[in-house]
């Protein structure tokens, strides 16, 4: 171990210097951003070219010798037993290959114990039930047709309120488990399960329970409370799910639209019984994945059994309708919230008990923000699970936060009414996080916040309002990030990682770190990712590619740094220790002597140097086991509305996202992230809903026009402003912002409404008749 | 999307007869053999057999035969539209923003720019329901010859407020609304060159008629032009579509309302809703409290008011009578 | 895999009652000439992306929903999706892969690259074309205008503040 001295806190705010121990083998500290060339710029995209020409190759783009086109056979039937299925049509009908009927359900939580006859039960509509592999897709989509099911329909429920009555059909009835996941899917291990109904679940990665909440309630001056809904908002990446699946005895070869090639890998591993050294999982580029592209999935291990089976590669892409009705969703909630405070505002008790429904599946909860945002001694939370007739829920951008968000910061608000306090001055009381609070500083002034009028103040039609909301989100690490910098004698560098870049600008990031530490520009670094050939890189996921990868990415260029100065410097005459890297030149500290990169490359011993570095662990440890790092990813939103009191129509005209991330490296991307962030925030509280109908267990708008998602008209001005901080925890100090962009938007949305019409709305999303119901004019 | 073959031809005679069928009639699964069903833009009819709903065996596109495609304009005889014109032109003519705002208004607001570079207006008329229902293959309701309608007990949020006893379905062709109240006509071409001039308003069907089709084309018919009078003088249009969101989507509702004032007076009027009933809905009571009068603030309100009187909405959208009542006050208020 | 036979111009007339399932399809793509033997029911979108290669344009719901699938037909911008291939023959069909002169991007290729006007990259094709279309139009000359002219495609990454940014900044030049 060594002492290094390392930047730490906000620039402008209290920035100051700390000493930390950190291994030998690690890089010297990086000053802050202004200091550096490369790293905090807004360099362009190293893809850019390749996505403006419609060059980069998607896995829907692929296209293998000898392709086959794969579909899906999904059930009509929200509930059934399969009592037979006949493929012998499908399987003689001219240009079928291949024909697979699955034996397991791949997603969604698994009942203990078997099933009776090999099929599994059907317990929603749209469930997987068998794939066809054909020469052309209407071929397939022909032989599909001629697969014959014998269904035995059974009851079912797609409500989640008539899901909790006794009496209603049991989705399941044995008792299930569902890992739980970093991303916030599945849940705790052995809950207890009445009827539909799991949990609750008290604990998250932050603890379990505070104090005594009966006792900080009784404590209270002020007590708010209020029964909250949100919907279940489907991810809807432009992308569907899917892969294209090459089974060769040697090797099993998947391109698949992921957010882990890792994850896909071991899967597919250990579904096929192959060892992970016999399966190689791509994603180059890759359509949108939110938090729903993880893992093998039933589509995928279709495909690669009709790929065995014919021994050709299949290509089996989701239409739409699947995938909103498959492959996952945000999972609704009902949320009854409780806060107690003393009249200076101080909490005093917060209690928190909710309801969703992941249909088949685990990890229906609201989150951390009501644990983890404001000081409060007395906290406890109960989250139940309830199963329903409907796709499972998967990890969506901040799982479950901006559900309990829309909770919090409502209460919050009505709660600074109550105690005649601003809604930013009781934060500023209760909110003992430094970030926030400069960004609420910084956020007030960008919207004007002093113009903020009194609730419903307006006259006329149209009313304006003004709100905020806050969220915090952890800094999460995949410890398992790994990468390698390859330096070649024709002088090019390269990186090569796992991981994937789903669109936040992880290649460019990467060129950035390893050209910075190489003294080269971004563009002389070839960046290799989404291949597991490549170390292990974590999952887009959680927000922990930056935070993860970057180090690793710094690590592996230094120690190739080391290697070639100390070739070098023989054939300079100078002490390796002397020299450094600088504008593509190495410079001797001492005598100034110089030699060019390009030179130093050519006289390598060997035509490459090849060195790999994973993530240290966090300078002065994790936070918490689960490799967290230490402080939270503060973030507040403020929004301002317009609300048409007569048709109920509600229009945001503008946000202000004011957000930390670590040390940025990127700010042109972290703004476009941002951006995406609150104008997802934007969708889910004004417009997506899915509508399933109760009485016959279907999704009714498995499309892209009624299920209603913001396009150009709905976007509003949006100002980014981002904080730059330091926290001294690794050699890039870097973190994500994907998840904190999302989780506050419709919250401060909510906040600007009843700002705005001076009626406060409890449900999701704040659609006109919502808005009309609100204003009695319904 | 099942197989068909495809032809087109390029005189009306031969296209009618091709054609057997029309889509109404293949949805309810009483296929015809060899169901033959027209083709102009093709977006709602792709979509259609891309959710099997339908599945005709032949498609006879009608964008080569002569003369369909143009706009003409004339103060004294009015406006022929060609069914082939497509919306987006309909949306660029200076004669149509100058004289018939209120359908300029209703046609730059319909679907998407693309979806306005490729529809014809002969298509936006004979277009199906978008009821989810109906667009659902998994529901078999009456309107595609099924024995129940899903949504009088189920989600019936985007559907009518008036006639929904039988099916709720509302008409989806938002410009229509606007050419019902400026009392436009449709040329319909039948077997042998036989022509019928039908108003536009008695041109659909309501599910009493016919639950399983929205219009009275019948078999070989082709809508060929579509004809509005000439503005008269003095001759004021509004038209506001409301929707859940601004950008691409179906009108919750709409309305235009058609004046010909005289000064502030207002001569003579009509009102019309859209995605209110199953067909294009004129608001008479509405209108009646505003002949003879002069537009105010309080006449306006009792005008929307009037518009939503005896609406029988459903479970779902009671929200759509206050919303109503809101734009038919806008556009009355914007006559003036 | 590939269908095609032969390039040049040909010219389809057909009226007879029961054609063959595959016909000749003479496209105009990009300046070139292809002629596929297609089934009718082949897509725009599918005839570009499975028997022409040419996947920069992409399917985003296949059903003209997205706008992913967007290209320029005559220079006005439709749903390749909506469209049957046989439908489009004399006409000009201009993809994402046509905009580029050689290495020299198209000015709303290079203004998207400089205001980051994409994150995952899949929905920029028909973003592209559906500017393309809407300059091509004359359109696109206040904010309000260039958000109504946009609305037909959806970008789930939420690019859309800075595809403003371009419109704006090709318009002035």
């Amino acid at each position: 171990m060594r002492k290094e001295k390392f930047p730490i806190g906000i620039p402008g705010v209290n920035l100051r210097e700390i000493e930390r121990e950190v291994p030998v083998t690690e890089p010297p500290a990086w000053p802050i951003n202004d200091k550096l060339k490369h790293v905090g710029k807004s360099v362009k995209r190293t893809d850019a070219i390749l996505k403006v020409t419609g060059k980069a190759k998607y896995t829907a783009d692929i296209n293998l010798p000898g392709m086959l086109q794969g579909r899906m056979l999904r059930s009509p039937h929200p509930s059934a037993k399969i009592l037979s299925i006949d493929t012998s049509a499908a399987e003689a009908f001219p240009g079928v290959k291949a024909v697979y009927v699955l034996r397991s359900n791949m997603s969604g939580a698994e009942p203990k114990g078997g099933e009776d006859n090999g099929y599994p039960e059907i317990k929603y509509a749209g469930q997987a039930i068998a794939g066809v592999a054909a020469k052309d897709g209407q071929t397939a989509e022909e032989a599909l047709k001629l697969i014959k099911v014998e269904y035995q329909t059974m009851p079912f429920v797609v409500d989640m309120d008539e899901a909790r009555e006794p009496g209603a059909p049991l989705v399941f009835e044995q008792q299930v488990e569902q890992e739980e996941t970093g991303g916030g899917g599945g849940g705790a291990k052995g809950l207890e399960q009445q009827g539909n109904v799991r949990g609750p679940s008290t604990k998250s990665f932050f603890g379990g329970p505070r104090g005594d909440v009966e006792q900080g309630m009784a404590e209270a001056d002020v007590i708010v409370e209020g029964i909250f809904r949100t919907q279940v908002q489907t991810h809807s990446a432009l992308e569907t799910h899917g892969i294209v699946a090459d089974w060769k005895p040697d090797m099993l070869t998947v391109y698949a639209s992921t957010q882990s090639t890792k994850g896909v890998r071991s899967e597919m591993a250990s579904i096929f019984d192959l060892p992970e050294s016999k399966v190689r999982v791509i994603c180059e580029y890759m359509g949108g994945g939110f938090g729903a592209k993880y893992g093998a999935g039933n589509f995928g291990v279709t495909a690669v059994n009709l790929s065995k089976i014919s021994g050709q590669p299949v290509k089996l892409m989701l239409d739409r309708k699947a995938e909103h009705l498959a492959v996952g969703n945000r999972p609704n909630s009902w949320q009854e919230l409780k806060i107690g405070a003393k009249k200076d505002g101080t909490l005093t008790a917060i209690k928190q008990e909710s309801y969703g429904t992941a249909g088949i599946g685990l990890g229906a909860g609201v989150g951390r923000v009501a644990q983890a945002v404001y000081e409060c001694p007395n906290f406890l939370t109960e989250q139940y699970d309830v199963f329903t007739n409907a796709g499972p829920g998967a990890a969506f951008r901040a799982p479950g936060n901006p559900q309990g968000a829309f909770a919090l910061e409502q209460l919050i608000d009505e709660l600074a009414e109550k105690l005649g306090t601003d809604a930013l001055e009781l934060r500023d009381k209760i909110d003992n996080s430094v970030v926030r609070k400069e960004e609420r500083r910084l956020a007030a002034k960008a919207i004007n916040w002093s113009r903020r009028k009194k609730p419903g103040s307006d006259t006329g039609v149209i009313k304006r309002g003004i709100g905020v909301a806050q969220s915090t989100w952890p800094r999460l690490i995949d410890i398992d990030s790994t990468a390698e910098v390859r330096m070649y004698r024709d002088g090019t560098v390269e990186i090569r990682s796992g991981v994937m870049d789903i669109g936040t600008g992880t290649r460019t990031i990467l060129s950035q770190i390893v050209a910075e530490e190489l003294g080269l520009e971004p563009e002389q670094i070839s960046v290799k990712i989404g291949d597991t050939l490549f170390p292990n890189g974590p999952a887009s996921g959680g927000s922990k590619v930056s935070g993860s990868i970057t180090p690793a990415a710094r690590n592996a260029a230094y120690k190739a740094k080391q290697e070639i100065l100390k070739q070098a410097a023989p054939k300079m005459e100078e002490k390796a220790a002397d020299l450094e890297l600088k504008d593509g030149m190495i410079v001797s500290k001492t005598s100034g002597k110089t030699m060019s990169f390009k030179d130093a490359l050519k006289q390598m011993r060997t035509s490459q140097i090849m060195t790999s570095a994973s993530r240290e662990d966090d300078y002065g440890g994790f936070m918490v086991g689960t490799f967290i790092s230490h402080g939270d990813l503060g973030s507040v939103q403020m929004a301002e509305v317009s609300v048409n009191t007569e048709t109920g129509f509600v229009k945001v005209e503008k946000i202000v996202a004011a957000h930390s991330c670590g040390r940025p490296l990127n700010p042109m991307q972290i703004q476009s992230q941002v951006n995406g962030g609150v104008i997802q925030g934007i969708s889910y509280a004004l417009y997506e809903d899915r509508v399933m109908d109760k009485n016959t267990g279907h999704m009714l708008n498995a499309n892209l026009d009624q299920y209603k998602i913001a396009f150009s008209m709905e976007i509003p001005d949006i100002e980014v402003i981002n904080i730059e901080e330091y926290t001294a925890r690794s050699s890039t100090d870097a973190f994500g912002i994907a998840e904190p962009a999302n989780i506050a938007t419709a919250a401060a949305v909510a906040n600007a409404i009843y700002n705005a019409i001076g009626v406060r709305l409890y449900e999701l999303p704040m659609t006109p008749d919502k808005v009309l119901k609100a204003l009695n004019l319904v | 999307m099942k197989k068909f073959t495809w032809v087109q031809p390029d005189n009306i005679d031969e296209a009618q007869r091709q054609i057997n069928a029309v889509t109404a009639t293949i949805a309810t699964g009483k296929t015809i053999q060899g169901a033959a069903v027209i083709k102009a833009g093709g977006v709602d009819l792709l979509d259609l057999m891309k959710e099997n709903i339908i599945a005709p065996a032949k498609i006879v596109s009608i964008n080569a035969l002569p003369g369909l495609g143009k706009i003409g304009f004339d103060e004294k005889s009015g406006l022929r539209i060609g069914a082939l014109v497509k919306l987006s032109d309909l949306e660029e003519n200076a004669e149509i923003k100058k004289h018939y705002a209120a359908l300029h208004e209703s046609v730059s607001h319909a679907a998407t720019p693309q979806i306005r570079n490729m529809a014809t207006l002969g298509g936006n008329l004979a277009q199906r329901p978008r009821c989810w229902y109906f667009r659902s293959e998994d529901h078999k309701c009456l309107k595609k010859g099924g024995t129940k309608c899903f949504a009088q007990e189920g989600q019936n949020q985007i559907h009518g407020i008036f006639n929904t006893e039988i099916c709720p379905c509302v008409h989806s062709s938002s410009v229509s609304t606007a050419l019902v109240a400026f009392g436009a006509q449709v040329e319909i071409t039948g077997a042998k060159g036989k022509l019928r001039n039908v108003p536009l308003a008695e041109f659909f069907v309501s599910p009493q008629v016919d639950v399983t089709r929205e219009n009275i084309l019948e078999r070989g018919e082709i809508i060929t032009a579509l004809t509005v009078p000439a503005p008269p003088k003095g001759q004021k249009s509004w038209y506001i579509k409301q929707a859940a969101k601004e950008s691409y989507d179906w009108a919750l509702a709409d309305a235009a309302v058609v004046a010909q004032m005289s000064g502030d007076t207002i001569k003579d009027v009509k009102i019309v809703l859209g995605a209110a009933a199953p067909t294009p809905y004129r608001a008479t009571a509405a209108e009646q409290l505003l002949r003879g009068q002069k537009v105010s603030e309080k006449l306006a309100v009792q005008v929307g008011t009037a518009a939503v009187e005896g609406a029988t909405p459903l479970a779902h959208n009671a929200y759509k009578v206050p919303m109503f009542k809101a734009i038919v006050k806008e556009c009355v208020l914007n006559l003036v | 895999m590939s269908e095609i036979k032969s390039t040049g111009t040909s010219q389809n007339k057909t009226t007879s009652p029961a054609p063959p399932q595959k016909r000749e399809v003479t496209l105009h793509i990009n300046g070139k000439n292809t002629t596929l033997s297609l089934a009718p029911w082949t897509t725009l979108l599918d005839a570009l992306r499975q028997y022409l290669g040419m996947t920069g344009t992409k399917k985003g719901c296949d059903h003209g929903q997205c706008g992913a699938c967007t290209v320029l037909i005559d220079g006005k911008h439709i749903n390749s999706c909506l469209s049957l291939a046989v439908m489009q023959q004399n006409k000009e069909i201009t993809t994402i892969e046509g905009l580029a002169d050689g290495e020299d991007l198209h000015p709303v290729q290079a203004a998207f690259i400089k205001h980051d006007a994409f994150q995952c990259g899949y929905c920029t094709a028909g973003q592209i074309c559906s500017t393309v279309g809407m300059l091509n139009m004359k359109k696109g000359n206040s904010p309000a205008e260039i958000r109504d002219l946009m609305s037909g495609n959806i970008c789930r990454c939420g690019a859309y503040a800075n595809i403003f940014a371009v419109v704006e900044e090709v318009k002035e030049n």
